[in-house]
């Protein structure tokens, strides 16, 4: 589905990711884990094509995303939902979600407003609020569902779990497990380590721009000493 | 009674004219396009209008048409470097385009008249037609940004980057409220010209400008109804205050220091958006369900 080959990318001056090479097989998870500033998100914006990549490819199916603009990345269905969840604050939630089935370009669409109320049934009750008037947990399953809406075939997950609390955490991460059994295709940038590996099938670890470690997720996981010292002790939880 | 009204005239048939004008700045100030062309692109209009009239003997209304569409062509063709600008660059982009237009004005002075302006416009615009072209007006922008073009005016403007990861042509998009916006600049300048008898190049300058930028971020920036209130208050105000209009530039200036001080977002805007916050606090406390709670948002 995904397979990004030596990728080079440049960013505000840094030299941000340093020859990445990594896929994303048809309906797997796949986990990016690594420490702040590692590089996670400049990847995912490099996907989207919100990055110019400086070498390097970055193919799903036939074509290289390097050359596309963000808009026809979408077209081909790959979606992002971004880091901090950057809903459209001054719409409504039910305006959120109609936006974002402007990614279809004319694909078939898998999934609807119904679809998105009942993964997240919240949404359904808060439909005609603004965005911006949404807790943050709110605002992540919006701005997951607004993907969605776009009929994904490869959806990239920047930090989900960004800065809410443990049990809006769990509501989310029920969400995407659900996703998962669906056959969703995900690629998950997640800096808590934990729940990253819980719910993907591989996982790669990127650290200073660099892909330091591969494996099954379950692997990694059972491996303390390789989350230590990568990713610091996992205290978060 | 009728005599009152009609004293009034004048100045709703003012209203309407700068109204349109309001919502050509509007539309492109929703898209997330920092222009100040509306002026420039009214004087196109006003001229296109008057010069097909006066000089070629055009009917009114088929000169309308070529003003409207003057106004659309030449903000097409404004938008290709615009669209390499963004925020204040655009701003000082679009006044450099106002000062070639007022210049091109007086130097074009064998077709414009040059500073003594276009004389001898007969008069085939008066309040009927204004208040048809405001209500087709009202009901364009109302179209536009109910539909899915308006929504996607709405995510560019909040946020570009994530509009564009979800299949938002940012270029398209800003172009087509550019060219609308164009468009409705023209049609009111030539509706200008057929109103006045006459065009003079000073009329589409600074101070217009101002006028119509203080119309929108006064009256509200992302209602359709914001331009309607902030050109009402800043027209009647000199009105209600005689001695007030010698200094009406002032006024405008120092009301615009307020409105941005205290109501960031303009007059309807705040205050829809605080009955908006009242409503839903209202039912947030009638329901039992309490929203989650998160860090931060």
């Amino acid at each position: 589905m995904l397979d990004i080959s030596d990728l080079e990318v440049h960013y505000d001056g840094i030299h941000a990711l340093r020859g990445v090479s990594l896929n994303v097989g048809t309906g797997e998870v796949v986990a990016l884990i690594g420490p702040n500033g590692a590089g996670k998100s400049t990847l995912i914006n490099a996907v989207s094509g919100l990055v110019p990549a400086a070498s390097g490819a970055i193919r799903v199916g036939n074509d290289d995303l390097t050359r596309f603009k963000p808009w026809t990345v979408s077209a081909k269905g790959v979606l992002q939902v971004p880091e901090g969840r950057q809903v459209f604050s001054e719409m409504t939630v039910l305006e959120n979600l109609q936006l974002g089935a402007t990614a279809l370009h004319g694909r078939p669409r898998d999934a609807g407003v119904e679809d998105v109320f009942e993964l997240f049934p919240i949404l359904e009750e808060r439909s005609s609020q603004l965005a911006g008037s949404l807790s943050g947990g709110q605002q992540q399953m919006l701005a997951i569902g607004r993907a969605l809406m776009g009929s994904p075939k490869l959806l990239l997950l920047d930090e989900p779990s960004l800065g809410l609390a443990p049990v809006v955490i769990s509501q989310v991460f029920a969400a995407l497990k659900k996703l998962k059994e669906q056959g969703m295709t995900i690629l998950l940038i997640e800096q808590n380590a934990t729940l990253a590996l819980e719910l993907s099938n591989r996982a790669y670890i990127l650290d200073q721009g660099r892909i330091v470690l591969s494996g099954d997720s379950a692997d990694l996981a059972a491996d303390e000493g390789v989350v230590a010292h990568y990713l610091g002790v996992d205290a978060e939880e | 009674m009728t005599n009152v009204l009609l004293g009034y005239q004048p100045l709703f048939d003012l209203f309407l004219l700068h109204l349109g004008m309001a919502y050509s700045q509007w539309l492109v100030l929703r898209a997330g396009v920092f222009s100040l062309a509306t002026v420039g692109l009214a004087a196109v209009g006003a001229y296109t209008g008057g010069i097909l009239v006066v000089t070629l003997g055009f009917p009114a209304p088929v000169a309308l048409l070529a003003a409207a569409l003057a106004g659309g062509i030449v903000a097409l063709g404004l938008s290709v470097p615009l669209a390499r600008l963004r925020g204040v660059y655009q701003a000082i982009a679009t006044v450099a385009f106002i000062q070639i237009v007022l210049s091109l004005n007086i130097y074009a002075a064998g077709l414009t008249g040059g500073p003594q302006g276009l004389n001898g416009i007969p008069k085939t615009v008066g309040t009927l037609t204004l208040l048809i072209a405001g209500i087709l007006t009202v009901y364009l922008m109302y179209a536009i940004m109910s539909s899915r073009l308006g929504r996607a005016f709405d995510a560019i403007r909040q946020n570009e980057a994530v509009a564009a990861s979800l299949g938002v042509s940012i270029v398209r998009h800003q172009t087509l409220a550019f060219v609308i916006s164009g468009a409705l600049a023209g049609t009111y300048g030539a509706l200008e010209a057929f109103h006045s008898y006459a065009l003079a190049p000073s009329q589409f300058a600074f101070p217009f400008l101002i006028a119509v930028l203080s119309y929108v971020v006064l009256g509200g920036r992302n209602t359709i109804i914001g331009p309607i209130i902030g050109t009402a208050i800043l027209l009647i105000l000199p009105e209600i205050a005689r001695p007030l209009a010698e200094a009406r530039m002032l006024v405008y200036g120092l009301l615009l220091i307020l409105v941005i001080n205290y109501l960031p977002r303009g007059i309807a805007d705040t205050l829809i958006e605080r009955a908006r916050a009242r409503r839903l606090s209202a039912r947030l406390a009638k329901s039992d369900t309490a929203p989650t709670t998160a860090a931060r948002s």
